[in-house]
C-alpha cells in the first residue's frame, strides 16, 4: 500500500491538472507539459517575440547579409483587401513575420530564454502561412518555407561534451523553385563561423542559409491551404526536445505524428557567453519576388521540471 | 494591463537612394505612431524630402500628408508624428539623381 500512495497521489495531481487545463478556454487547445514557460496570445502584445538581429562591431556593415535582410515582427489582424480582417483563432491579432519582397528573402523572430533545468520541453503553436494577396491567383507555391528553430547551449559547468551549442531547425518546404513540395526538412550544418569586428570577442554564422536542409524522413504533408490567399485556416505545431540529453523527442502538425529517429540538430562548440540559452525562433522564407507571411496566433512552452 | 507600445526597427542600415520605402507596418492596434530616421552614414547630395504612406491593404499606398526632411548628417535624426491612421504604415522618400541616405528607420507606436 505505501508504495502505491505516491501513484495515487502522482496520479490524482495530474488528472487535476489536465482537468484544469481542459476547462480553460485559453489553454484547452494545447497539450502542455507541467510547467508552463510562457504562453503567448498576442492580443497581449508581441510577448518577446523580437526581431533576429545580426551580431556586429563597430559597424553595421559587418553583419552578414542573411541577417540584415530581417525587420520586426508585427501585430496582425490578418487583413485582406478583398475580405477585411481575418482574426486569430481566440482574437484579432496574431504575429506576423513578413519578408520582404526579393525571391529567397528570409524573416525570422526570437524569443530569448534561458533554461533553470536540463529536462523535456515542449513547443507547441498554431500558424498559417500565405503570400502577399498581390496578384488573383491562388499562389500556393509562392511562400517557400515556414519554420522554427530552438539555439540551446549548456550550463556552464557541465562538463566537455554535455555543453555544445545544438540548433534544432525544423522548415515546412511549401515549395521551391515554383515546385509544391510540402515536406518537413532539418539542418545538421550551419556555415562557416566568421570573426566579427577586430577585438576577438564576436563571431557570426549564418545557420538559416538555404543550402544543407534534409528530408526528414516520412515528412511528407499536405496542409490546408485553402482556396485562394485570403482565406486562411490555422494549423496546429508540436516539437518535442530533451535538454539533458539534447535530442528531439517528437514533431506533431496536425493529425500526423513523425519519426525523428532519423534526425538531428546543427552542433557547434560551445561558446562563450550563451550558458543555459534557450532561445525560440520562427521563420519564413519566400520563393518568389513577393512578400511571404507567417502568421501564429499562439504559442505555449512548456517543460516538465 | 499597461497600454501596448512596441518600438520596430523597419529598415536598419538600408542605403536609399531613387525611389525608396520602409517595409509595410501594421498597426492597426496603435493610436499614436512616430518614425524616428537616422542617417547611419554621412548623406551625399542635396536632402531628400520624405513622407507618411498608409494603406487600405499594405499594397496600395497613398500620402498621408505629413512630410519631413531626412537627415542632412550623420547620426542625425529627423521625425515624423501621427496620430491618426488606419491600419498600414511606411515612410517614402525620393532622392535627386546621385544623393543617397543610409537609414535607420524606427517606428514608435502606443496603444
Amino acid at each position: 500500500m505505501n508504495n502505491q500512495a505516491p501513484n495515487q497521489t502522482g496520479d490524482l495531481t495530474e488528472a487535476m491538472r489536465l482537468a484544469l487545463l481542459r476547462a480553460d478556454p485559453a489553454l484547452s487547445r494545447f497539450d502542455p507539459l507541467p510547467r508552463i514557460l510562457s504562453f503567448d496570445n498576442f492580443a497581449r502584445g508581441h510577448c518577446g517575440w523580437s526581431q533576429l538581429v545580426g551580431n556586429y562591431e563597430d559597424d553595421l556593415d559587418t553583419m552578414l547579409p542573411g541577417y540584415a535582410q530581417h525587420t520586426s515582427a508585427m501585430l496582425s489582424t490578418l487583413a485582406h483587401w478583398d475580405a477585411g480582417s481575418h482574426g486569430g483563432m481566440g482574437s484579432s491579432y496574431a504575429l506576423k513575420i513578413a519578408t520582404r519582397p526579393v525571391a529567397g528573402a528570409r524573416n525570422v523572430a526570437i524569443k530569448r530564454h534561458t533554461f533553470r533545468n536540463r529536462g523535456p520541453i515542449r513547443f507547441e503553436m498554431y500558424f498559417t502561412f500565405k503570400p502577399e494577396a498581390s496578384t488573383l491567383k491562388l499562389s500556393e507555391t509562392d511562400v517557400r518555407s515556414v519554420g522554427f528553430l530552438f539555439d540551446l547551449q549548456g550550463g556552464d559547468q557541465d562538463g566537455d561534451g554535455s555543453n555544445d551549442r545544438v540548433m534544432p531547425h525544423l522548415r515546412f518546404l511549401n515549395a521551391l523553385d515554383g515546385q509544391h513540395l510540402q515536406k518537413w526538412q532539418y539542418k545538421r550544418e550551419t556555415e562557416n563561423i566568421i570573426p566579427i569586428g577586430t577585438d576577438n570577442k564576436t563571431i557570426s554564422h549564418y545557420h538559416l542559409s538555404p543550402e544543407g536542409w534534409l528530408d526528414l524522413p516520412g515528412g511528407s504533408q499536405r496542409l490546408c491551404y485553402n482556396e485562394i490567399p485570403t482565406k486562411v485556416n490555422w494549423t496546429y505545431l508540436c516539437f518535442d526536445f530533451d535538454l539533458a540529453t539534447m535530442t528531439a523527442l517528437g514533431l506533431r502538425c496536425n493529425d500526423r505524428s513523425f519519426d525523428l529517429s532519423g534526425y538531428d540538430s546543427i552542433r557547434i562548440p560551445a561558446m562563450k557567453n550563451l550558458w543555459c540559452m534557450l532561445n525560440f525562433g520562427l521563420f519564413a522564407e519566400t520563393d518568389i519576388a513577393k512578400r511571404a507571411f507567417l502568421y501564429v496566433d499562439s504559442i505555449c512552452i512548456s517543460g516538465d521540471f | 494591463m499597461l497600454p501596448e507600445n512596441i518600438t520596430a526597427i523597419v529598415s536598419r542600415n538600408e542605403r536609399w537612394c531613387g525611389e525608396a520605402a520602409s517595409e509595410p507596418y501594421e498597426a492597426g492596434w496603435a493610436r499614436e505612431a512616430v518614425f524616428f530616421v537616422r542617417a547611419l552614414k554621412q548623406p551625399i547630395g542635396a536632402t531628400a524630402t520624405a513622407w507618411v504612406e498608409i494603406s487600405p491593404d499594405g499594397m496600395h499606398w497613398l500620402r498621408e500628408g505629413t512630410e519631413f526632411a531626412l537627415p542632412d548628417e550623420r547620426d542625425a535624426v529627423t521625425m515624423a508624428r501621427l496620430a491618426h491612421f488606419g491600419n498600414w504604415l511606411r515612410v517614402a522618400a525620393r532622392f535627386d539623381d546621385g544623393a543617397e541616405c543610409t537609414v535607420l528607420v524606427t517606428l514608435h507606436l502606443k496603444a
